[in-house]
């Protein structure tokens, strides 16, 4: 008998502990990947917007390149790519690394649209205090912005733990890989299959209902 | 010698004309008011003066020092400049005291609780008690928004204040408490340049009346002159049009 009737529920209950160790390197790779996502998203989203004649260019080349491409191409050119180039990388910095430069490249258009959903008095305004260009972004436009793209930010670490699941192919025992581990072992695909699905169903409920809450009180808030 | 020089102002945005040779010249302690229909390049002199807008041809001349040259130091020029927004443009995630301490603590290097005492102080000038100091901008109604950033400006010490249309965004109850606190200022000897429909406020206040249409100053002149033997027909018209 094969489908969901192969569910056994005390395997499921050894394989628990395991699980939850994958979820949690789930975790730390997608958490690592959005904070660095976030750094080089904020730069690139200032890039794309700035009034020079080059970078805003490498800002949208560096955009475009990786919004067309499929993450999964992007994670095997950095693992079995660099190292030709001679490059040699963990498979767990490769893992970072590709996340992060993937999440900065959609974390970048959010920024960009944030810093442009400040009103431009903002900026008049500071910069007619004496405040520099830098200052003006740093205190008064960057702050307002993240708290607009407080939901959009949100959607995008969510889209990245489940994204996270293709470390699987470079050896990383995140949850995925985890799943297909014991599937492997067993042979019964339902049970590791089904606890994975839950897992990442764990870590992002929790957060959609995180982006609803911030959402619903941006809404309440108006700027001026 | 004057404070403020403005000579031969252009300001072009694209094929948009806005400013057509402007001359200006401000005393120290005189209150200019500027009026004249919408597009008239108002709201555009004033942010040539403070450079918020780099004119396209001119001199903008503060204190002898010529704001249009090459490596002038804005930012240290502009906390000489105080600027007040129609839209208020209060930073609108910080209290009414963080947004005037904001820019004394990071321009001005003022240490935090002796920033918080200016702010203090000025606040109470604008006639808002300490409780406010608290309170986020979309706490607060039009014209406290507006007095907090006259507050924020004023707290920079600044020698010059440009107000660009500042009631007229207010609900017209709150019009007055604005004009008030501006009023004031002008007793106390600050020089102002006044862009605005108030006419009550250009006759009282003014020392001067600049009549500005096209992109250019038509007529200028004592507020009594201007209000009742214009020379010129187009602000004979236009205040024909508005009194």
């Amino acid at each position: 008998m094969v489908g969901i009737g192969q569910f056994d529920f005390n395997l499921f209950i050894k394989i628990l502990p395991d699980l939850a160790r994958g979820a949690l390197v789930t975790l730390k790779f997608s958490s690592l990947s959005i904070l660095f996502g976030l750094i080089i998203g904020t730069f690139f989203g200032i890039f794309r917007i700035l009034k020079n004649p080059i970078l805003p260019k490498i800002a949208t080349a560096y955009v475009e390149l990786i919004r067309g491409t499929p993450l999964l191409v992007q994670i095997m050119i950095v693992y079995y790519g660099l190292p030709a180039a001679g490059i040699n990388l963990p498979p767990e910095v490769a893992g970072v690394l590709a996340l992060s430069i993937n999440s900065g490249a959609y974390i970048a258009e959010i920024i960009r649209a944030g810093i442009q959903s400040v009103p431009k008095g903002q900026m008049d305004a500071a910069r007619s205090l004496g405040m520099s260009y830098a200052q003006a972004m740093r205190y008064v436009v960057l702050p307002q912005a993240f708290r607009n793209i407080l939901p959009a930010l949100g959607n995008e670490f969510i889209a990245l733990i489940k994204d996270s699941s293709l470390l699987s192919v470079i050896a990383i025992a995140e949850l995925t890989r985890t799943g297909m581990q014991i599937y492997a072992v067993t042979f019964n695909a339902w049970t590791p299959l089904l606890g994975v699905a839950m897992f990442y169903l764990a870590m992002t409920l929790p957060l959609s209902k995180l982006v609803d809450h911030f959402q619903k009180r941006i809404g309440g808030h108006e700027s001026p | 010698m004057s404070l403020l020089k403005i000579i031969n102002l252009h300001k072009r945005f694209g094929d948009l004309y806005v400013l057509r040779g402007v001359n200006m010249e401000v005393e120290k302690g005189e209150v200019v008011v500027v009026i004249g229909p919408s597009g008239g390049g108002k709201s555009t002199l004033l942010k040539c003066i403070n450079m918020l807008e780099p004119p396209t041809e001119g001199k903008i001349i503060l204190d002898g020092i010529d704001l249009t040259a090459k490596g002038v130091d804005l930012n240290k020029i502009r906390q000489r400049i105080g600027i007040v927004f129609q839209q208020f443009n209060l930073f609108s995630h910080l209290t009414a005291l963080e947004n005037i301490t904001l820019p004394l603590r990071i321009v001005k290097k003022v240490p935090k609780d002796e920033a918080e005492k200016i702010a203090i102080k000025y606040l109470r000038k604008v006639g808002l008690e300490e409780e406010f100091a608290t309170y986020y901008p979309h706490q607060l109604s039009g014209g406290q928004q507006q007095r907090v950033a006259i507050a924020r400006a004023l707290a920079m010490n600044p020698e010059l204040m440009l107000f660009d249309e500042v009631t007229s965004a207010l609900d017209p109850e709150r019009v007055k408490e604005v004009l008030n606190v501006m009023e004031e200022l002008a007793r106390e000897g600050m020089t102002m340049i006044v862009v605005t429909h108030e006419m009550g406020f250009a006759k009282e206040v003014g020392d001067r009346v600049v009549f500005m249409d096209g992109g250019v100053i038509v007529e200028e002149g004592k507020p009594e002159e201007i209000f009742t033997a214009p020379k010129h027909p187009r602000t004979r018209e236009f205040l024909s049009m508005i009194l």
